[in-house]
């Protein structure tokens, strides 16, 4: 076995489907540009890059946002494939990398986030308090002409569609890495105008 | 998230599939940088190195002195080796230790010349003998050889920037190293040791820091 290729392929996966001579040269022709070669070599490894993601992951709610982050990574990183090369343990490594990714950031956030349960009841009815309703509302608008368009487009996808990192990203044409510096960026900003607010 | 949305990413993706030009394998790449860097060291070395310093540094350890040398080439290869074989997908995680044992045996070596001097010298043999330009040129052409090789390296858009800056990192630390045997105008103490170390230390520390950076991890 070539030294440089020794990584191991989840059992699970090698029983997934898939004709690696045709995934091979599918790729090898992407790599030329052909978009519809690129287009049948993605929709052909999805059961692949599921069965991969399944089996590292515990979470089956993860598992289509870590295919579609590995897409992603996939295109930025495809010309690091070797035509005439075995797909299936370059392809492997990516969404591998990916699972891990997202379990990471998912034991994060359960780590961090707590669920209250009673936290509906601190919500007062929406008509209670209509003047400072509508200020508020003033006060947020106000705030979000201050952001760029890129920030605006990264909080609205992100935040407020709660598309994925991946979602957004082809809808926005924004990297999955410039949504994150974005959304982080419209936040703060709109964190300062709140406390600047708040301060008034 | 859907299926639905994942045939949007792929309907994306497929749109922008512009020609790429397939990098050539890591082992192929890694040789190329090792004999460009062995190269440039040759020059280095003949035109500025002080061998007959070196020499009478080591008389009578010769053996010794080729032991340390080749640990520290051998670490510079292996880490330079596997940083290259974990920047594309795929690459075995044993690279990640191969570096190991020649590292450990450049630390042991150097560790027991230090020991052999303090046999010889008493305290003499312990406290700093440099200036702090050793420091200085282990980093400075770490600076020198890190840039080219961060460059190289970033050109695959790792998927693990840490395990590649880490390991591209010890690859140029022990680079610098061995240059530096050609340059050392005495014989290494304890303190020396730690000092060496101490940059050793920080180039990994650096690279990996600026892993994102200098990777543009895909």
């Amino acid at each position: 076995m070539h030294p440089f290729r020794l990584q191991q392929i989840p059992r699970e996966a090698e029983l997934a489907n898939g004709d690696d001579r045709d995934w091979e040269a599918l790729l090898a022709a992407a790599q030329g540009g052909d978009g519809e070669a690129y287009r049948a070599f993605l929709q052909a490894i999805l059961p692949y890059a599921r069965a991969v993601a399944r089996r590292r992951l515990g979470n089956e709610n993860l598992i289509e946002d870590v295919v579609q982050d590995a897409l992603l990574t996939l295109h930025r990183v495809r010309h690091t494939y070797q035509p005439g090369r075995p797909v299936r343990p370059w392809l492997a490594a990516i969404v591998n990398r990916r699972a891990i990714d997202a379990a990471r950031r998912s034991g994060r956030v359960g780590a961090r986030e707590v669920s209250d349960d009673f936290a509906f009841e601190t919500f007062a009815d929406p008509d209670a308090n209509p003047n400072e309703a509508a200020e508020a509302s003033e006060s947020l608008a106000r705030m979000m002409t201050d952001l760029t368009p890129r920030q605006k487009e990264a909080l609205e996808l992100v935040k407020l569609k709660e598309m994925s990192l991946a979602e957004a990203s082809a809808a926005s044409g924004q990297s999955v890495g410039a949504l994150k510096v974005n959304v982080h960026r419209a936040i703060r900003r709109l964190r300062r105008g709140l406390d600047r607010d708040a301060a008034e | 998230m859907s299926a639905r949305a994942t045939e949007d990413v792929i309907a994306a993706l497929a749109a922008e599939a512009a020609p790429v030009r397939p990098l050539a394998p890591p082992l192929a790449r890694a040789s190329r940088l090792l004999l460009v860097l062995g190269l440039l060291s040759a020059v280095t070395i003949a035109v500025l190195g002080d061998l007959d310093g070196m020499m009478a540094r080591y008389a009578g350890r010769e053996t010794m002195m080729m032991a340390e040398t080749g640990a520290m080439l051998a670490t510079a290869i292996l880490a330079l080796f596997g940083a290259f074989a974990l920047s594309v997908p795929g690459g075995s995680r044993a690279w990640l230790v191969a570096p190991l044992p020649t590292f450990l045996l450049w630390i042991g070596l150097s560790s027991a010349g230090c020991y052999d001097l303090m046999l010889r010298r008493g305290l003499g043999g312990w406290g700093a003998v440099g200036d702090g330009t050793c420091f200085i040129f282990l980093l400075s052409a770490s600076l020198g050889v890190g840039v080219p090789v961060l460059w190289l390296l970033s050109r695959a858009r790792p998927i693990e920037p840490l395990a590649v800056a880490t390991l591209g990192g010890l690859g140029v630390a022990a680079t610098a190293a061995a240059l530096l045997q050609f340059f050392h105008p005495f014989a290494v103490t304890v303190i020396d040791l730690v000092f060496h170390l101490l940059a050793v230390l920080i180039i990994v520390t650096t690279a990996a820091l600026l892993r994102r950076l200098a990777l543009r991890p895909g």
